[in-house]
């Protein structure tokens, strides 16, 4: 592993607990007049967001006035969504209400754009609606490096921190569709950005500045999108991410997994496109990179992978000599 | 000072005309304990295993400004609100442990009108109220005369017979006007007594040598059986009232391995000290007596044993609950604690014990607490506080 990003893990990677002190952090942050906002977007998630507003609004808001702002951006759920949001206290709103100009499109992607419209912070912090073990660090931890690190624009999650087994060193893993498809792309054409322990995490915090400059997919794309565009336009240094610890979310089937995937290659290539790496695939990587963690710390593995070819069978000259004799 | 009793009156008059005021209030304050709540009943806490939820107590303590937050060495926390003057306190309580092991998935959801996980009842709900009340007496405006002294204490059910509780009890020297338990369920709840309560655990061993043919296909499983009906011939008197209950009961893993080992948990509670003497005196003999007409070995283990204790039904501050509940639209439903409020009273002080709100399947994976009337439950505990401040409980 090369020393920059090695040095980038080291700089740029945090843990939740080395911003416990919140107060310390609204301090820092009122002196710095930032404003923060948090969007939680939605749809049919009636069982989990009574408990995200209200252990987000209380802790963050009421006893220590970190957010500013805490909306619910609803894409049209038919449960009890938005009353339970409301009656917590968060403000509601539905996607379809904001810039109502631009028409409706149905995605997750959509409710995270128009909340750069609707919120007023200059720090928009995302975190999904279908955390069960919500808890404070799920925000303060994504926030923090911003108020902290005024070169870092946009801040990534990552969970399940990796424990010591008795059988060795379990790697530390993304989702499926992260170690599957992801991953591996990003080791073939983007190998810096294999950095991000979990690249499709639903959880993350960035500047409105860098927000408003980058399109957003509506659908499963949008998180990949994000880590493309501003990649190609800040390079690494924009970026940190935070280890939250232990996320409990629902767990998603093959198939619902298989057309994620789908959404994130359209994506994918999309940018491959625009970037002019469509056309001229450079010479592939073959380094293939992950994660493992020791006693706190965080490196990546690399390995070569190097998937050589034979040729026909008809084109090797024993084989000819024995099948027809000349 | 002495209040004379038309002053009293006319004092616990003006409190309780405030409560309808005090349980909206309760109602829009509602965040600050029910999130305590969550976040305090998604910590795993089985008796003798409640360190990392007291460690949120703590932290807690002191985010809200108590004086002297600690956690003391029978694994309690506690801390103190400081009063105007100080010169007696104010002893809440709530126990910290709940009957749920590590093992079970300690998730909690929100809904609108009801909060659902397992212990939020008992006793997230009540711990969180007490962890809260410096917050929301600020925020009511409410100040007291009295210091209030905050207790979350630990090691408080089955085995451990009240060890938490108990140890503050004799450490803490301080001068307390009354205490008040909160338990988390249920509305209505009056214990202003202790009940008199052995718990006991059963141990059958079948000896290594045991001879099977001669009784037969008397696994531990049978004998556990006959043991149980034998120890049910046992009179329970009716007066003074006495109960016997059968906790737990196992033995046995598969379907054609006779097991050699049977355990009983059981529990009697009785009005009546001498009552619990001679029960325990017979299941003693009961289990000498069947060792050795069934050659196995049966043992007897007493884990916890306590006295009946208590304040009259006249007191003051029975009196004074009674009218405070009345007027939070409470009924008050009698019954005799067997948890700390025992240790609190034998230690001499007055105390009563309280439950915040309705709930159902309680210590079940989806115990759940309605929400709506917990705002009243909570007005009762704010107003009785102020209502001993202001002496109105003494005798």
């Amino acid at each position: 592993m090369s020393d920059k990003n090695q040095n980038w893990l080291d700089k740029n990677t945090f843990h939740h607990g080395e911003f416990w002190d919140i107060l310390k952090l609204v301090e820092e942050k009122e002196k710095k007049g930032l404003k923060i906002s948090l969007c939680i977007p939605t749809l049919n998630e009636e069982k989990t967001i009574g408990k995200e507003v209200l252990i987000l609004r209380s802790e963050l808001m009421d006893r220590y006035p970190l957010i500013d702002e805490f909306a619910v951006i609803d894409s049209g759920s038919s449960d009890k969504t938005l009353e339970v949001a409301r009656n917590f206290g968060a403000d509601v709103y539905l996607a379809s209400d904001i810039l109502p100009e631009v028409g409706d499109k149905r995605g997750k992607g959509e409710n995270l754009w128009k909340a750069i419209h609707q919120l007023k912070g200059d720090v928009i912090c995302y975190v999904d609606a279908d955390i069960s073990n919500i808890h404070p660090r799920f925000v303060y931890g994504l926030v923090a490096p911003l108020i902290r690190r005024d070169e870092v624009h946009y801040v990534k999650a990552f969970y399940d921190r990796p424990l010591n087994y008795s059988s060795g060193l379990r790697s530390s893993g993304g989702g499926r569709v992260t170690e599957i498809l992801i991953r591996p792309l990003f080791s073939l054409f983007y190998p810096e950005l294999t950095n991000i322990v979990q690249p499709l995490s639903g959880e993350y915090a960035a500047r409105r500045e860098v927000l408003e400059i980058i399109p957003f997919p509506i659908g499963y794309g949008v998180e990949t999108s994000h880590l493309l565009d501003l990649y190609e336009k800040y390079g690494l240094e924009a970026f940190a991410q935070t280890d939250l610890d232990r996320r409990v979310h629902r767990n998603q089937t093959t198939n619902a997994l298989g057309k994620m995937s789908f959404g994130i290659l359209q994506t994918f290539f999309n940018r491959l496109h625009l970037q002019g790496k469509i056309d001229q695939i450079p010479d592939m990587e073959t380094f293939y990179r992950r994660f493992e963690v020791e006693d706190g710390a965080y490196s990546q593995i690399v390995q070569e992978v190097v998937e050589e070819e034979r040729p026909p069978m008809i084109e090797i000259e024993g084989y000819l000599r024995k099948r027809h004799g000349s | 000072m002495t209040i004379d009793t038309t002053s009293k009156e006319l004092t616990l008059e003006s409190l309780l005309k405030k409560i309808p005021s005090l349980i909206e209030n309760l109602r829009e304050t509602r965040d600050t304990y029910l999130t305590d709540a969550v976040l305090m009943g998604e910590i795993p806490a089985p008796t003798f295993g409640e360190e990392e939820r007291i460690r949120l107590v703590l932290d807690r303590f002191r985010e809200n400004g108590l004086d002297d937050p600690e956690v003391d060495d029978f694994g309690n926390a506690s801390g103190i609100l400081p009063g105007a003057e100080g010169r007696s306190s104010i002893l809440v309580m709530a126990h910290a442990d709940s009957v749920f092991s590590p093992e079970t998935r300690h998730v909690i959801n929100v809904g609108s009108d009801h909060i659902t996980g397992p212990g939020i009842a008992d006793n997230a709900i009540g711990m969180a109220a007490v962890v809260g009340l410096p917050k929301l007496l600020d925020r009511l405006g409410i100040k007291l005369k009295d210091d209030l002294l905050l207790l979350i204490n630990a090691k408080s059910l089955g085995r451990a017979n009240l060890e938490g509780a108990r140890g503050f009890l004799e450490t803490k020297q301080r001068p307390i006007r009354a205490g008040v338990c909160v338990e988390g369920a249920e509305q209505g709840r009056l214990s202003y007594s202790g009940l008199g309560a052995l718990r006991g655990e059963i141990t059958l061993r079948l000896p290594k040598n045991y001879d099977w043919n001669s009784f037969g296909a008397a696994g531990a499983i049978s004998h556990m059986t006959r043991f149980v009906s034998q120890i049910m011939e046992i009179p329970v008197p009716k007066e003074p009232k006495t109960k016997l209950v059968f906790g737990e009961l196992h033995s046995g893993s598969s379907f054609n391995t006779s097991p050699r080992k049977g355990f009983l948990r059981f529990e009697v509670t009785s009005e009546g000290d001498e009552v619990i003497e001679e029960m325990e005196g017979k299941i003693k003999e009961l289990c000498e007596q069947y060792s050795l007409e069934s050659d196995t070995n049966v043992d007897l283990e007493v884990v916890a044993k306590r006295q009946n204790c208590g304040i009259p039904f006249t007191h003051p501050l029975v009196k004074t609950t009674r009218s405070i509940m009345a007027e939070s639209g409470i009924t008050p439903k009698v019954d005799p604690s067997t948890g700390d409020l025992n240790a609190l009273i034998r230690a001499g002080h007055p105390g009563v014990t309280l439950g915040l709100t309705t709930a159902e399947n309680l210590r079940e994976d989806n115990e759940t607490i309605h929400l709506e009337p917990l705002y009243a439950g909570m007005a009762q505990l704010i107003t009785l506080l102020q209502a001993i401040d202001l002496e109105l409980c003494e005798l």
